[in-house]
């Protein structure tokens, strides 16, 4: 079983982040997380032969940076979302 | 003073706030960008961040298209939320009309025994797997339970036209109950045709019953998928499939195809014998993996690679055949499209958000039981009986319809909490199919990255955009294929 470990700065991205990224590649590694002050380190187990190991870590880091962009978006628009469902359904009935 | 503002005060002044929306990345530096209902953008690594980071300029070519893509709301622009909320409200519409699709099972015999096929029985013995007149008065009882103003019925089974009286019986009642009610009737019958008679075909013409039939392809494909007594499935088809369209009307017959391991080399042929027998165009479908399909090892004779391959040369050759002059379609492609290009839903169960089961389409089974879906009723042939919602002869509308299984599933599965599917921007021409997962996963929402119904459906989105971005006359096609009913 191959294992590499990648490290991100907490500072920069929050563990529920990574772990949003890292479920996208739960079929190709499982991942433990070292969470200590100055690094969030990440211990992937590729669970089988990948042919491109560094590629695949990379795009991981990739969707890291994306998971991070997604939750700026997320909390900034929450309270619009709602709106926007309430007066959706407002006549429906249903809510 | 003139009562308009002048064109300045329209004028884009790049305080923008963001609106709610998803985003994948295609490939290379391009990320498609889609909003609560699925219109979108097309755009580089540098742009996402500046348009996130409220930095993109109005000057820049896609400040103008993120706008009118309710992406992002100028301030003090109220339009924009209260667009996004009517186009939201148009797309959830068929919720408040609950369930529209009511299938009935008359019957479980049947005159073929294919190999792929969930449900059916080689047996004269009627007792054993006929519904009922009992059955049927008390599935319609239920039917007309439902808010719905339109009404659909369809026939199956196995070969419901071996239960025909039980038909015109339900067909009778349900026809005076929908005129008491004021409800429009939609009727469909789902045969092979190869019992269809002149004097069944003309109770379907002076009923309005539309016509379902299987078609697997060419001659020899088409009966060894569909093999029965005689080995002339396909000579009976094309027999009877003339006689319907002379009888019943040529447009009320439409065709289905299951595709099977020796149907993956031949997609252009299958599309070929379409086109020769004048339909407007296909649903190349994937085998379900249920029932006789697993058992007998026809599900797993070929994976979604293979499935994903027959599926995109076809679709490529049905682009050719629209550019030499042959109008023609594939149909899951058009309510993929349907789903691009319009915030209407078209209502395809397994692209529904919630699921489709229970609330969209129910089953009435032949044996009095009630499953959320015509996959539920395949898994219960396998002995699983987790999507049976209770039966008609024992149950009240409230229990079949208020069932803890089928409320949870429907929660857990809904895609906009889903994990994965929630930060999706394919999320919006996608649904939850949770009897998909159960039976291949065992849970209602299954692994999202090691999905099936994920990798194909995701496949086709990018394929999709990838044809499109690729020529504009492709796009301009599928754009007539979404506009079309």
């Amino acid at each position: 079983m191959l294992e590499r470990v990648i490290s991100f700065d907490p500072a920069a991205y929050s563990l529920e982040t990574i772990q949003r990224a890292a479920y996208r590649y739960i079929d190709k590694f499982s991942i433990g997380f070292n969470v200590k002050e100055a690094s969030i380190d990440c211990i992937l187990q590729f669970d089988k032969e990948v042919d491109d190991l560094d590629g695949v870590i990379q795009d991981f880091r990739k969707e890291v940076l994306d998971q991070h962009l997604r939750a700026r978006i997320a909390k900034e628009t929450e309270s619009i979302r709602h709106l926007i469902l309430a007066h959706a359904f407002s006549r429906t009935g249903l809510v | 003073m003139s009562k308009f503002l002048p064109p300045e005060s329209f004028a884009a002044t790049g305080a923008y706030d963001l609106l709610p929306f998803n985003f994948t990345r295609l490939e290379g530096d391009s990320y498609l960008a889609t909003n609560m209902v699925g219109e979108s953008l097309i755009v580089d690594r540098s742009t996402l961040d500046d348009l996130v980071n409220k930095r993109l300029a109005p000057s820049h070519p896609s400040y103008t298209d993120a706008r009118a893509k309710h992406l992002i709301a100028e301030k003090g622009d109220k339009a924009s939320a209260e667009l996004l909320a009517l186009k939201t409200r148009t797309r959830y519409q068929r919720l408040q009309n609950f369930t529209n699709l009511h299938m009935f099972v008359t019957t479980l015999r049947c005159d073929h025994s294919c190999q792929y096929c969930q449900v059916s029985r080689q047996s004269e013995d009627k007792g054993a797997f006929d519904m009922t007149l009992e059955m049927a008065d008390k599935s319609l009882d239920m039917v007309f339970r439902s808010p719905s103003k339109a009404v659909k019925i369809e026939f199956q089974g196995g070969e419901p036209l071996l239960n025909f009286d039980l038909i015109r019986y339900i067909v009778s009642k349900a026809k005076v109950r929908a005129a008491a009610e004021g409800r429009d009737l939609e009727i469909v019958i789902a045969t092979t045709l190869s019992l269809a008679t002149t004097e069944i075909l003309e109770y379907c013409r002076d009923n309005h019953i539309l016509l379902s039939v299987s078609l697997d392809g060419p001659s020899d494909l088409h009966n060894k998928n569909r093999p029965r007594p005689g080995k002339d499935s396909y000579q009976r088809f094309v027999a009877n499939l003339q006689a319907a369209r002379e009888i019943v009307g040529y447009d009320r017959v439409s065709a289905l195809m299951t595709t099977t391991l020796a149907s993956l080399p031949r997609v252009r042929e299958i599309v070929d014998e379409y086109v020769g027998l004048g339909f407007e165009g296909i649903f190349l479908r994937a085998l379900s993996p249920y029932g006789f399909a697993v058992k007998t090892r026809v599900y797993a004779a070929y994976d979604t690679e293979q499935w994903l391959k027959f599926y995109k040369d076809g679709l490529q050759y049905i682009i050719e055949l629209n550019q030499a002059g042959i109008p023609f379609r594939e149909y899951y492609t058009t309510l993929i499209l349907q789903k691009m290009f319009t915030c209407a839903d078209p209502g395809f169960v397994d692209l529904m958000n919630p699921a489709g089961i229970g609330i969209a389409a129910v089953v009435f089974n032949y044996d009095g039981s009630v499953y959320a879906s015509d996959e539920s009723r395949m898994l219960a042939e396998m002995k699983d009986q987790t999507f049976r919602l209770g039966s008609v002869l024992e149950n009240t509308y409230e229990e079949i319809f208020l069932n803890e299984k089928l409320l949870s599933t429907l929660e857990e599965s809904f895609t906009l909490s889903a994990p994965m599917c929630s930060e999706c921007a394919f999320e919006p021409f996608c649904g939850a199919d949770p009897v998909f997962s159960h039976a291949v996963y065992g849970d209602v929402v299954g692994r999202k990255p090691a999905s099936d119904f994920c990798k194909r459906n995701m496949a086709i989105f990018r394929h999709l955009i990838q044809l499109m971005r690729e020529d504009r006359e492709v796009e301009a096609l599928f754009r007539r294929w979404s506009a079309l009913c």
